[in-house]
């Protein structure tokens, strides 16, 4: 058995190389024989790391964690938001950890515990908390956001990837962006290639990454990809928020022996878990158990057992001692009694604690005084190191690529990735066909019958009006779902806003360009429309621009707020509006002072003006009322309408003139608004 | 293994001696399932491969599975995931389909069960809950109570749902409201309990929960299965498959199975297990959680072809040694000595006397209504949603001129345009925001036979229509006199009832697509093109009818837009009067003014419109009960669709 053998290597010699080396040898007997090699590709290699927090105080304001759409749906009104100044909960009490580089904290307790506070206090991504006393150091220095950017890697809970991308272009457009300049090409795709040895994705470094629509690489797989992701720019510090949830046991176990490897390789690994298996448990160095923001136990894993013996509380044979300690010290919430009781009970037991390790400066509690646990387990792994490391540079002040270098290679990554997408494309493609079909068709005619004029400039209008509205609702959704990715990348400070915008913007023109020709050229060779080259140009040009308008608007509209729902519900809003005051609707003349000044921003009135002037401009309708005849020259309906305000150029330039405004109104929100998903809600 | 000399097996042999002399003087009641094994037919390859995707495979997924349990027990079916747990629960509960490919038998007390009859008998508790958000959980137990119970006084029942209450420890609870993702109520493992006591109120003596556990916390997860092996030890037949137990659990199991590839690898008493693993040479180190340790070593590592084989053979290895042990062979012993008892005990059916049809729609209707009276942002969204776009077409349009010149048709007809399109959109969003949840539970509560899914959708469509009247009614009175359409008493009753007609036609037909297509946002796109195309093709405002090509002509008469916008013309044009530019202009000077009476415009863009007033009001009425129609066949359809 593994953990058989594991368990008693551990009691004797602690854990050295020589007893992972036993492993593949005895690979028939054991039930996790997963990595035939446990060499190490990748280590770090540079200074050695220490994270210390010293008599950490943390509360948050409940009520300002509920953002200001929750309060709406819930029909508070902003007045009554703030109101309760004294909901500051204390979220973490009086903690204390060091670790160092080399060694492995898992974070363990129950839900709602701090723990995911705590990764956030240190990674200095709190939000609507504050720190009462006591702070973080990272070498001795205090932290900062700019400290964290450069010396920790943060895993978040989820996976953000692109779906369309492979395991390998993911990690090397990471490569490219995240790596410093001075790396050539092949170090970076040796780099990659490390990487991917390091975390065994081989087998699948050519496979699409997925998401949960499409298939795609296993969800361990995904992980490490994340982990990945992080690892490329080697970080000395690596840390992760609950990185074996929704895994089975297999892949989890897989995981975390992952994660002790990259310890091995000089690394300070960080993570939190709420309810780590027996076999999982078996394989952490440190442990530090929490409950209700107090640390119960802070110290060796396999001591853990021993230490609440001592106090009085063995942990029973078969069983988890992970399990049992977890729910020994969790708040039972049942009813009101129970609280009070298991509460009392986790504060003796975190008091208690305070007072066994109040004389050890590392905070943890040893079994024996002598042994020096940590600084052995340091000795080891510095010793192992030196014999098997694969030196990397290591860099830490190092240039990244520059803003020009930036831009291309986020939109190669764009690129590739939405041309990947072939299902989504046909929809778009088939969505567009089948209206230009349907409106072709419903107006088709020839020369000799002509279209009355009322039909005309209804045709004129649905051309403009019919296609945008699905146009806003696709890049809404899409945009939405690449928030949170977006989000990670900019806080990481992996790209700064202005390349992302500019590759974003110019990634979505080829697909608009085909959309527009698939939409606008049956659309007007079917319906009645004057047949000359030169007036097609002209309608397409205008058609285009308005439909690229409302493709801004989207792309504002989705960066400017942060629900999916709240964003359509707003393009709607802006949509609708423009629509009526498009000019065909209501007349233009009967607008009062502000749609007036709206249908002057609306991209469908100048659509529908430019292409009602180049339909009717050189042409006379004759019509029949009783015996007369009368001449209605094709102007006259221009005039009628109220769209002869201006040149035909105006609308091209009015058009153009919407569209640098949508694009700068993104731009700003972009830069200003932070990309927080809020997805799951 | 010899069984004399293990502690364990004698304890067992001992329970087989008690539960036989049992049988003669009370008989408990029993499960026994032989020899059921299952497979699927699968394509190969997805459906855009077609050479694979014609090529079949038959897929295995239980394999000869035996086991046997008797009343008082708690029985945890483990095993990772893909291993056949879940299908073994629906085996047992009778909901498997495809009865060609299924094999071997389930017997109830010796019985074998017809299909209706597994669930009269069998509870089922799947593994979301599937609750209305604001209800409290004493109002949802009483509904589920008086949809089951019909017989019963109130005080009967409310004494039942007391007493259910008081068995899973709700009371203090009771009138908490349930919660749902965006606001917070009971919690997760307080949800799970009513849905046990959902199930607990018509007395199951066989109750089957497919992962009870899963997404609670390890505390509550705990408290869930201590709380269903006291309710297996009141005298039922408790079955739970569970994924990742905690090592705590285990002495809690009368009865432990492990599952791996479709087969069940062991069946036992955790004593027993241990006792049968250490003699295969696989003995539980001390501090690790024997249920990991055996479902691990009875899983298949598929990462590569060597592991594969290793680990496949160690499985087969040790289910061959189960199949050998004599604690298998005693199970197939008492199956046979339960099948060929002389007496068979009787069925343990449920209670159950369901009400008539009516009753259980008015119990539907009330449940529903006291549900969406506590959502306050469904009851606004109801109400004012059309007001909304009342008040935004009035901002635009102010009010109607009569002045040629000065656009009097075309602000008209544009406003007739927006109140045949918006109208049943708004109906749309109503329905696709608030009727899934509501499908999801019809889905569950009609597996379990408390009423067709049918029944909900008519209680669904009954309740909404008065909100529709009422919303409709603010939404018309505020447009029609402010914007100044034909100052009529009459012609104003008209365009309310053509407004109302529409909107519920919006939200039928969306009722209809909801029954076959499963994801709500699909819905919304489908039929925000559907009413488009009905707008551009039926309505005549945009594409002059007379002059549309033959298809379009006979598609324009299956589109209600196209009544109801004929209504409204006429209701708004006829008698109406123009004038052209000053009051000194003459009418032949500009050809603009070409109409001085609304009639005339009707008789130019819309002839006969005039004569087919009647008609066209009734035919727009008669989609109401048409849609509706469609709608109840269509979940037919869907009970058909999920049954399978």
């Amino acid at each position: 058995m593994k953990e058989a053998t594991e368990n008693t290597s551990l009691e004797g010699a602690g854990w050295s190389q020589a007893a992972c080396k036993d492993l593949p040898t005895k690979a028939q007997d054991t039930i996790f024989c997963s990595e035939e090699d446990n060499s190490l590709y990748f280590t770090y290699s540079g200074k050695s790391n220490v994270l210390e927090v010293k008599e950490l105080n943390y509360q948050v304001n409940v009520a300002s964690q509920i953002p200001w759409y929750e309060n709406l749906m819930q029909m508070k009104m902003p007045w009554t938001w703030k109101s309760d100044p004294h909901s500051y909960v204390s979220i973490i009490q009086n903690l204390n950890l060091k670790v160092q580089s080399g060694q492995m904290l898992a974070i363990i307790g129950s839900t709602a515990g701090g723990k995911t506070s705590l990764l956030d206090v240190i990674t200095c991504r709190d939000q609507g908390g504050k720190i009462k006393s006591g702070q973080i150091m990272i070498n001795n220095k205090p932290s900062t956001p700019q400290l964290v950017k450069k010396c920790i890697a943060h895993v978040r809970q989820d996976d953000r990837l692109l779906p369309q991308l492979t395991v390998r272009e993911t990690l090397l457009f990471v490569a490219k962006l995240r790596l410093p300049k001075y790396f050539s090409d092949s170090q970076r795709k040796k780099r990659v290639e490390d990487v991917i040895a390091e975390l065994r994705l081989c087998q699948c470094a050519n496979t699409r990454v997925g998401n949960e629509y499409l298939r795609g690489i296993s969800g361990g797989e995904r992980r490490r990809v994340s982990m990945g992701v992080q690892l490329l720019w080697n970080p000395g510090i690596l840390i992760l928020d609950e990185p074996t949830s929704g895994l089975d046991s297999f892949t989890a176990h897989n995981l975390v022996i992952t994660l002790s490897r990259l310890a091995r390789g000089n690394r300070l690994v960080l993570l939190s878990l709420h309810q780590p298996r027996s076999d999982i448990f078996q394989l952490f160095d440190l442990v530090l158990l929490m409950t209700s923001g107090v640390t119960v136990y802070s110290g060796t894993a396999r001591d853990m057992v021993q230490y609440f013996t001592e106090l009085g509380y063995p942990c029973p044979r078969f069983s988890n001692p992970a399990d049992f300690y977890v729910d020994l010290t969790s708040i039972d919430k049942q009813t009101a009694e129970k609280e009070m009781e298991s509460r009392k009970r986790a504060n003796t037991l975190a008091n208690l604690f305070l007072e066994k390790v109040k004389d050890f400066d590392d905070f943890l509690w040893k079994a024996t005084e002598k042994d020096d646990v940590s600084t052995t387990f340091s000795k080891q792994r510095s010793l192992v190191n030196s014999e098997e490391a694969i030196n990397m540079p290591y860099s830490s002040s190092d240039q990244l690529p520059g803003v020009f270098k930036q831009f291309s290679i986020l939109l190669s990554r764009q690129v590739s990735n939405d041309f990947r997408d072939l299902s989504m494309l046909l929809i778009h493609g088939f969505e567009a066909l089948f209206m230009s079909l349907l409106i072709g068709f419903l107006y088709y005619g020839h020369e000799k019958t002509r279209l009355s004029i009322r039909d005309t400039t209804a045709l004129l209008y649905m051309i403009g009006a019919l296609i945008p509205f699905t146009v806003i609702l696709d890049v809404i959704a899409k945009c939405h779902s690449e928030r949170a990715m977006l989000y990670n990348d900019l806080e990481d400070g992996m790209y700064s806003v202005s390349p992302y915008f500019f590759a974003k913007v110019l990634g979505e023109l080829p697909e608009h360009c085909a959309f527009v020709i698939i939409y606008g050229f049956p659309i007007y060779w079917l319906a009645n429309l004057v047949p000359k080259p030169e007036h097609f140009l002209l309608n397409f040009l205008s058609v285009w621009l308005a439909v690229y308008s409302a493709r801004t608007m989207a792309l504002w509209v989705a960066a400017l707020l942060p629900t999916l729902q709240l964003s359509a519900f707003f393009g709607n809003v802006l949509f609708t509006s423009f629509y009526l005051s498009g000019g065909f609707v209501i007349s233009l003349e009967n607008l009062w002072t502000v749609p007036f000044w709206l249908s002057k921003i609306s991209f469908l009135r100048w659509n529908f003006q430019s292409m009602v002037q180049i339909q009717f401009n050189d042409i006379t309708y004759d019509m029949t009322i009783g015996n007369t005849t009368f001449q209605i020259p094709g102007k006259l309906v221009i005039q009628s309408l109220h769209l002869d305000s201006h040149p035909l150029y105006t609308s091209y330039l009015v058009l153009v003139a919407i569209v640098c405004s949508f694009l700068l109104l993104y731009y700003l929100s972009l830069r200003f608004i932070k990309q927080k998903s809020h997805e799951d809600w | 293994m010899s069984g004399g000399s293990s502690p364990a097996l004698e304890r067992s042999s001992s329970c087989r001696h008690m539960s036989e002399t049992k049988a003669v003087t009370q008989p408990g009641d029993s499960i026994s399932v032989q020899g059921i094994s299952y497979t699927v037919r699968e394509h190969v390859g997805p459906w855009w491969n077609l050479s694979l995707y014609y090529k079949k495979w038959t897929r295995q997924i239980l394999k000869d599975v035996s086991f046997h349990i008797e009343s008082g027990q708690i029985m945890g079916i483990l095993g990772n995931s893909g291993s056949g747990k879940t299908t073994l629960l629906d085996a047992i509960s009778g909901r498997l389909g495809q009865k060609d490919n299924f094999f071997g038998e389930v017997y109830v007390n010796g019985h074998q069960l017809k299909k209706e009859q597994f669930r009269d008998c069998v509870s089922y508790v799947p593994q979301s809950d599937t609750l209305l958000s604001f209800l409290t959980i004493q109002e949802s137990l009483t509904y589920t109570a008086l949809l089951t119970l019909q017989k019963c006084s109130n005080d009967l029942i409310k004494k039942k749902v007391d007493a259910v209450m008081a068995e899973l420890s709700l009371s203090h609870i009771a009138d908490k409201i349930i919660g749902s993702r965006i606001f917070a109520g009971i919690s997760g493992g307080e949800k799970r309990r009513v849905s046990i006591a959902a199930q607990l109120l018509q007395d199951p003596k066989v109750m089957l929960l497919d992962e009870p556990t899963t997404g609670l916390d390890s505390l509550t997860a705990n408290q869930i299965v201590s709380l269903l092996s006291e309710l297996a030890h009141r005298g039922r037949i408790v079955i739970i498959t569970i994924h990742q137990p905690r090592s705590e659990l285990f002495r809690l199991f009368d009865k432990i199975a492990i599952m791996s590839f479709g087969e069940m690898v062991f069946c036992g008493n955790p004593m027993e297990m241990i006792t049968f693993f250490s003699d295969c040479g696989y003995s539980c180190p001390e501090q690790s959680n024997p249920f990991d340790f055996y479902v691990d070593l009875t899983s298949v590592d598929t990462r590569s072809k060597e592991r594969e084989l290793e680990t496949y053979s160690r499985v087969q290895v040790i289910g061959s040694a189960y199949k050998n042990s004599e604690i298998f062979s005693e199970v197939l012993a008492t199956i046979e000595t339960t099948k060929c008892m002389k007496e068979l005990p009787p069925i343990p059916f449920k209670n159950k006397d369901s009400p008539s049809t009516f009753y259980k729609l008015w119990i539907l209707l009330r449940r529903i209504t006291k549900n969406l009276s506590r959502d306050k942002m469904g009851i606004t969204m109801r109400l004012f949603q059309n007001l909304l776009f009342g008040l935004f077409v009035a901002f635009f349009l102010l009010r109607l001129r009569n002045d040629l010149l000065k656009g009097a048709v075309q602000d008209r007809v544009g406003l007739v345009y927006q109140c045949v399109s918006a109208p049943p959109y708004t109906g749309m969003l109503n329905a696709v925001a608030l009727f899934p949840p509501l499908r999801a539970i019809s889905d569950q509560e009609s597996k379990d036979g408390l009423y067709k899914k049918w029944q909900m959708l008519l209680a669904y469509i009954v309740h909404f229509l008065p909100f529709s009247v009422i919303s409709v009614a603010i939404f018309s009175t505020f447009i029609y006199w402010t914007v100044g359409l034909y100052p009529d008493a009459s012609r104003f009753g008209i365009f309310f009832a053509v407004i109302l007609a529409s909107h519920i036609i919006g939200e039928l037909l969306t009722l209809v697509v909801l029954g076959v297509v499963q994801n709500p946002q699909i819905v919304q796109s489908g039929v925000v093109l559907l009413n488009s195309a009905g707008v551009i093709v039926g309505t005549g405002l945009v594409r002059t009818i007379e002059e549309m090509s033959p298809p379009f002509k006979i598609l324009s008469y299956i589109s209600s837009q196209r009544y109801s916008s004929e209504v409204l013309i006429v209701n708004e044009f006829h008698g109406l009067s123009f004038t052209c530019g000053g009051a000194n202009s003459s009418m032949s000077i500009n050809p603009m003014c070409i109409f001085s009476h609304g009639t005339e415009f009707i008789e130019k863009h819309f002839p006969g419109a005039l004569s087919r007033f009647h008609i066209n009001f009734l035919i727009l009425y008669a989609f109401v009960p048409g849609l509706a129609i469609i709608a109840i066949l269509s979940f037919k359809i869907r009970e058909i669709i999920i049954s399978r």
